[in-house]
C-alpha cells in the first residue's frame, strides 16, 4: 500500500514538467526520452489469429493525438488492411517485429505475448525495460507469462481487466469482442443448419421459423439474440441471473428464467458465478428440456477465471433433433457442452457441434476495428492532452488494468472499498464532479415525530397504568411489524392485499362480541344491542372480505 | 377456559394474521395467505365464544339470550358477507371494499359508545386513559364510517367525483377536531349524566369531519383514499382493543393500520405526490384556473377514426400495447379486450398490457380485471417495465383511460397533475383512444394527447366499441386466412 501511494505521487510529479512546455521525459518515470511517444503495432504470431491492434483509421486518430505509430509490416494483412493504407494514415512501417520492440515506447497487440511458432522466440523476452505493453493478458491464467514480463521490468496493461463501470465502457474490449463473437456464432450456426431461419409461407410449402436457444445472456448472448432475431428466428434465452430478463426481452427474445432454492447465479461485477452441484443438475435439466425443442443452441456461459460450466450434457445432445446445431462459445474455457471439441466442428448423434475459438478472428476486419478503437480510447485516457505517458494510479480504470509497473506486480488491484492502513486518500472531486449532490432529506419530519412521540409517551410513563403501558408496548411493536410487512408487495396484488387487510380489520368483531355478551354481566342493555349490531356489521366484513379475496386470487394465473 | 389459554390462542391468531399479510405480497403465496388469515379469524372468534360460554369465573358466563343474539348476528352477517362477495362484479370491487371499510368504522364506533354506556352504568369516575381511549376510538371509527360511505358513493358515481372545496375548509376541519377534543374534556368533567350524550355529539361531529375530508378529495385520488380508509379501519380496531383491554384487537388493528399506511404511501409515491398533498390539497383545486385560461383558444382539432380504421391499424401492427383504464372497468370490456389481443397474438403480433399504478379506482384494479379475463400476468406490465417500450410500439390502444396517459403531467407545470409519472403512449407510432366523448378525465384536466397528430379518437361506449372492434378484426383475420 505504501509503495503504491509513493508511486502515485511520482506519477503526479511526472505531470508537472510536462505541463509547462513540450518537454516530456523530464522525470525518471519517462523512459521514452523522445519528443513524441511512439506506439508500436505487432503482427500477431498465433497461427489462427487474424485480428490486429490497429487499423488505418485508428492510426489516423493516434497521429492526430500527436503520437507516432510504428507498425510491423503485414500486421493488418489478415484483417484486410494493407501496409500502404497504414502508411497513408501516418504510420511508419518497419520490416520486423524486432524493429518495433526496439523503437516503440508502447507495444500494442491483441493476444497475450507468446512464443513464435517458427522461430520459437518469445515475444515477452523482446520487451525492453520500462517499455509498455497493452494487450489481452488474462493474468490470472497466465502467471508464468506475467513473471516473464516482470523480469523484463515492463509496464503491462491488460485489456481484459477493464473495470465494469460506466466510464470505462469505451475501453471495454471484452464486450466489443463478445458482441462480434455472438453475432458470428449465429452466422456459424446458420451456415451449418441447412435451412432458413425465418418463417415463410411459399408456394412450395411452409417454412417454419428456426427455434434458437441462447444460454447465457451476457454481451455475446445478447448479440446472438439480436442476430438470430434479425434472421427471423424465434429466440429464447436462458440466464441464471434474473436481472438480465429485461435485457433479454428488450432484444425481442423470450426469457427462460431459472430459480433454485433462492440461489441465483449473479456474481460480483455483473458476471455469473460458480454454483452448487444440485443447482447445476437442475440447470442442466432445464437446459436439456429447452434444447429438445430448439434447432440451434448457442451457449455463452463463462465464469471469470474458471473452467466453463458443463450445461449441455451429452443426454441433452441426444435429445435434440437431427440436423440441429450447437455453437459453443465457451470452447476455449473447456466448453459448455460435454461433447464440444476445441477448435473443431464435429457431428454427434446427428447434431453439429461447433467448438471453434477463433470466431472473432473470422470477423477479423470488424473485430480489429473495434479493438483498435478501445486501444485508442485507452491511450487517450492515459496520455490525455499532454501527449506523454502518465499512468494515474488513482484512476479506477488505469489502476484496474495495470498488471505490472516497471516489473513490479500490481495485479490484482485493491478492491476499491478496502483502503488498508494507508491514510485516507484526499477527496478527488473531478471524477464525479458531474454528479448532482443529493438533496439531504429534511431532518424536520423526523424531529417533529420524535418530539410528538416523547410528548405522548412521557405522560403515559408518568401517569399511565401498568396495563396501559403493556398495551402500548404491544401496539407499537405490532405497528413496526405491519410497517415492514407490505413494502415489497407487487402492485398487481394491491387490491387483494387491501381486501384481506380489510377482512382482518373485521377483528373488531371480537370487540362487539365482548360488548354484546357483557350485557348479561351487568352492562347496559342498549350497549349489548349496540354490540350485537357491531358484530353483525363486522361479520359481513369478515366473511365478505375473505371470500372476495379468495375469488380474486383464484383468477390470478400465470 | 383459562384466560391464559385464551390469550395464547389470540397470540396464535395474531401470528396467523402476520403470515397472512406477508403471504399476500407475492403471487405464489397469496392464496395461502388468504387461507391463513381466514384461519386466524375463525380461531379468534371460536376462542372468544368459548371464553364467553365458559369463562374462568363461572359467574360471568354469558346468558343464553345473549349468546343467541350473538350467534344470530354472526350468522346473518356472515351470510350477507358471503352473498356480497359472491355477487359483486369484479368491476365493482372498489365500491365493495369501501363499503366494507365503513362497516368496520361503524362497528368500532358502536363498540366505543357501548362500552361508555357500560362504564356509566357501572358507576364511578372514569380513568383518564380509558376515557381518552374511548373518545379516540369513537372518533376514528366515525371518521372511517362516514369517510368510507362517501368514498363508496363517489365510486358508485352517486355523487360527483369533483372535489368539494369549501372556503376555509382547513379551518373547518381543525375546528371540528377541536370540538371533539373539547367534548371529550367536557364529558370527563361533566359527570355521568353528560358522558354518553357528549360522546354521541362528538361521534356526530367526527362523522361530519370524515365525510367532509373525503368529499374534498377528487375522484382521481380515490385509490389512495380507499387505502387510507383501510388504514383507519385498522386504527379504529386497535383503539377498540385499548378500551376493552384486548391485545388481539390492538395487535391486529395496528398491523392493518400500519400496513395500510404503507400501501397508501407506496401509491402516493407512484403518483409523485405526498400523502398530505392528497388528503389536504384537493385534487384539481388549482386545476380550475387552467381550462378557464384556455377557453379563449380556438377549438383544437382531433383526428377521428372508425372501427374499420382501428381494426386495420391493429392488424397491421407488429407490436401492440393496450392501456386499460377505469372506462374499461365500467364497460366490463376486459373479456372482449382479451379476445382482441388473443387474436392479434395468434397472428404473431406482440400484444401486451401496460398498467399504471393508479389506473382504475383501486390499486391493482386493472390487474384484477385482466386476471378475471384470463390474461396471463406475464403479458401485463407495470409502468416502469414498459414505459421505455412505447417508442418501439406500432399501436397503443387506450381504453377508457385519460389522466394516466396525459402528456401535460410531464411538460406542463400549470397542470394539476404535473409531476405524476404517466404512461408515455404518445411515443408510439399510433395511439387509438377509445373515449365516450371529449369530456375531461376524472381529474377534470384536459388531455392534449387527444389533439396529437398520431392520436386517433374512436368515440363511443367502450364496451360497444371494443366488441365491434373484435368482430371487425376476427372477420378480417378469417378473410385473410381464407
Amino acid at each position: 500500500m505504501v509503495e503504491e501511494v509513493k508511486a502515485g505521487a511520482n506519477a503526479v510529479l511526472a505531470a508537472e514538467p510536462a505541463s509547462g512546455a513540450q518537454k516530456p521525459g523530464g522525470s525518471a518515470k519517462e523512459a521514452g526520452g523522445e519528443a513524441q511517444v511512439s506506439i508500436g503495432v505487432l503482427k500477431e504470431i498465433e497461427p489462427r489469429e487474424r485480428r490486429v491492434a490497429a487499423t488505418p483509421a485508428s492510426v489516423g486518430r493516434l497521429v492526430k493525438m500527436g503520437l507516432a505509430v510504428i507498425l510491423e509490416s503485414g500486421a493488418g494483412a489478415s484483417a484486410g488492411f494493407e501496409d500502404a493504407a497504414y502508411a497513408e494514415a501516418g504510420a511508419r512501417i518497419v520490416p520486423k517485429a524486432a524493429d518495433v520492440f526496439r523503437e516503440a515506447d508502447v507495444i500494442t497487440k491483441v493476444r497475450p505475448p507468446g512464443a513464435h511458432p517458427e522461430t520459437g522466440e518469445h515475444e515477452a523476452d523482446q520487451v525492453r525495460a520500462g517499455q509498455k505493453l497493452i494487450s489481452f493478458l488474462w493474468p490470472a491464467q497466465n502467471k508464468e507469462l506475467v513473471e516473464r514480463l516482470a523480469k523484463r521490468k515492463a509496464t503491462v496493461l491488460a485489456m481484459d481487466a477493464v473495470p465494469r463501470i460506466t466510464r470505462a465502457q469505451k475501453l471495454d474490449a471484452l464486450s466489443a469482442m463478445a458482441n462480434v463473437n455472438g453475432y458470428r456464432a449465429v452466422i456459424e450456426a446458420a451456415s451449418h443448419y441447412g435451412r432458413l431461419l425465418g418463417g415463410q409461407v411459399t408456394a412450395a410449402g411452409r417454412i417454419k421459423p428456426a427455434q434458437v436457444f441462447i444460454i447465457g445472456a451476457g454481451v455475446a448472448g445478447l448479440a446472438a439474440i439480436g442476430a438470430a432475431r434479425a434472421l427471423g428466428a424465434m429466440v429464447k434465452a436462458f440466464d441464471t441471473r434474473p436481472v438480465v430478463r429485461e435485457q433479454v426481452t428488450s432484444m425481442g427474445a423470450e426469457f427462460v428464467p431459472f430459480e433454485f432454492q433462492g440461489e441465483t447465479g449473479e456474481g460480483q461485477g455483473g458476471y455469473a458465478k460458480e454454483v452448487s452441484e444440485a443447482y447445476l443438475a437442475a440447470e442442466q435439466q432445464l437446459i436439456a428440456e429447452h434444447c429438445r425443442t430448439s434447432d440451434i443452441v448457442i451457449s455463452t456461459a463463462l465464469i471469470p477465471g474458471k473452467k466453463a460450466p458443463e450445461l449441455i450434457t451429452s443426454g441433452a445432445v441426444v435429445g435434440m433433433h437431427r440436423g440441429s446445431v450447437i455453437v459453443d462459445l465457451a470452447a476455449e474455457q473447456g466448453g459448455n457442452c460435454a461433447l464440444t471439441e476445441r477448435d473443431r466442428t464435429v457431428e454427434r448423434y446427428g447434431v453439429t457441434i461447433v467448438g471453434h475459438t477463433d470466431l472473432t478472428s473470422r470477423m477479423a476486419r470488424q473485430a480489429s476495428e473495434l479493438y483498435a478503437m478501445t486501444i485508442v480510447n485507452l491511450l487517450d485516457e492515459i496520455m490525455g492532452k499532454k501527449k506523454t505517458w502518465e499512468l494515474s494510479l488513482d484512476d479506477e480504470i488505469q489502476r484496474g488494468m495495470l498488471v505490472l509497473l516497471d516489473g513490479e506486480l500490481k495485479w490484482p488491484p485493491p478492491r476499491p472499498e478496502i483502503r488498508g492502513g494507508a491514510p485516507a486518500p484526499a477527496p478527488k472531486p473531478p471524477a464525479h464532479a458531474h454528479q448532482k449532490p443529493e438533496v439531504p432529506e429534511s431532518p424536520w419530519p423526523g424531529r417533529i415525530g420524535t418530539a410528538l412521540a416523547l410528548a405522548f409517551l412521557a405522560p403515559v410513563g408518568l401517569f399511565g397504568s401498568q396495563e396501559l403501558v403493556q398495551h402500548l408496548t404491544v401496539f407499537l411493536l405490532a405497528c413496526v411489524v405491519g410497517w415492514h410487512l407490505v413494502w415489497n408487495v407487487t402492485p398487481a396484488l394491491h387490491t387483494p392485499l387491501m381486501s384481506v387487510t380489510n377482512a382482518i380489520s373485521g377483528i373488531i368483531l371480537i370487540g362487539g362480541m365482548l360488548l354484546a355478551a357483557n350485557g348479561g354481566g351487568g352492562g347496559a342493555p342498549v350497549a349489548a344491542l349496540l354490540g350485537a349490531v357491531a358484530v353483525l356489521l363486522a361479520s359481513i366484513n369478515v366473511a365478505g372480505g375473505f371470500l372476495v379475496t379468495q375469488r380474486m386470487l383464484r383468477m390470478f394465473r400465470k | 377456559m383459562r384466560i391464559t389459554l385464551v390469550n395464547v390462542a389470540y397470540l396464535v391468531a395474531s401470528l396467523l394474521f402476520v403470515l397472512s399479510l406477508r403471504g399476500l405480497s407475492a403471487q405464489q403465496t397469496a392464496r395461502r395467505g388468504n387461507l391463513l388469515g381466514t384461519l386466524g379469524m375463525l380461531l379468534a372468534v371460536a376462542v372468544t365464544l368459548g371464553a364467553l360460554v365458559a369463562p374462568e369465573n363461572k359467574a360471568l358466563a354469558a346468558g343464553p339470550s345473549d349468546l343467541g343474539l350473538l350467534a344470530a348476528a354472526i350468522g346473518v352477517g356472515a351470510v350477507i358477507g358471503a352473498v356480497l362477495a359472491a355477487r359483486v362484479a369484479m368491476t365493482s370491487m372498489p365500491e365493495l371494499v369501501a363499503v366494507l371499510h365503513s362497516f368496520v368504522g361503524a362497528a368500532a364506533a358502536l363498540v366505543g359508545i357501548g362500552s361508555e354506556m357500560n362504564g356509566v352504568r357501572a358507576g364511578g369516575a372514569p380513568e383518564v386513559a380509558h376515557h381518552v381511549e374511548i373518545h379516540a376510538g369513537v372518533f376514528i371509527g366515525a371518521i372511517t364510517f362516514t369517510g368510507s360511505v362517501i368514498a363508496f358513493l363517489k365510486l358508485r358515481g352517486t355523487i360527483g367525483s369533483k372535489p368539494l372545496v369549501l372556503p376555509a375548509r382547513h379551518a373547518l376541519n381543525a375546528s371540528m377536531v377541536f370540538a371533539c377534543i373539547f367534548l371529550a374534556v367536557a364529558a370527563f368533567r361533566g359527570g355521568e349524566a353528560v358522558r354518553v350524550p357528549y360522546l354521541l355529539v362528538s361521534t356526530g361531529v367526527a362523522g361530519v369531519l370524515g365525510a367532509h375530508l373525503v368529499l374534498a378529495i377528487g375522484g382521481g385520488d380515490m385509490p389512495v383514499v380507499v387505502s387510507l380508509l383501510n388504514s383507519y379501519s385498522g386504527w379504529a380496531a386497535s383503539a377498540a382493543g385499548f378500551m376493552l383491554g384486548n391485545d388481539l384487537l390492538i395487535v391486529t388493528g395496528a398491523l392493518v393500520g400500519s400496513s395500510g399506511a404503507i400501501l397508501s404511501y407506496i401509491m402516493c409515491k407512484a403518483m409523485n405526490r405526498s400523502i398530505w398533498n392528497v388528503v389536504f390539497a384537493g385534487f384539481g383545486e388549482q386545476g380550475g384556473a387552467v381550462p378557464a385560461a384556455k377557453k379563449g383558444e380556438p377549438a383544437k382539432k382531433v383526428n377521428e377514426t372508425n372501427i374499420d380504421g382501428a381494426a386495420d391499424l391493429l392488424l397491421g401492427a407488429k407490436n401492440v400495447i393496450v392501456v386499460p383504464g377505469y372506462g374499461m372497468a365500467v364497460a366490463q370490456a376486459q373479456h372482449a379486450v382479451k379476445e382482441i389481443t388473443t387474436l392479434l397474438e395468434r397472428r404473431g403480433t406482440k400484444a401486451r398490457y401496460a398498467i399504471h399504478p393508479v389506473a382504475g379506482r383501486l390499486p391493482g384494479h386493472m390487474n384484477v380485471l385482466l386476471a378475471e379475463a384470463n390474461v396471463s400476468y406475464e403479458a401485463v406490465k407495470e409502468m416502469e417495465e414498459i414505459n421505455e417500450d412505447f417508442e418501439e410500439t406500432d399501436v397503443v390502444i387506450v381504453i377508457g383511460a385519460n389522466d394516466i396517459v396525459n402528456p401535460s403531467a410531464l411538460d406542463d407545470p400549470e397542470s394539476p397533475i404535473y409531476g405524476m409519472p404517466v404512461l408515455e403512449v404518445w411515443k408510439a407510432g399510433r395511439v387509438i383512444m377509445l373515449k365516450r366523448g371529449m369530456a375531461a378525465g376524472y381529474a377534470g384536466v384536459d388531455n392534449p394527447l387527444c389533439y396529437l397528430d398520431n392520436t386517433l379518437m374512436l368515440f363511443g361506449d367502450a364496451k360497444a366499441s371494443v366488441q365491434k372492434l373484435l368482430n371487425a378484426i376476427s372477420a378480417r383475420a378469417e378473410q385473410q386466412a381464407a
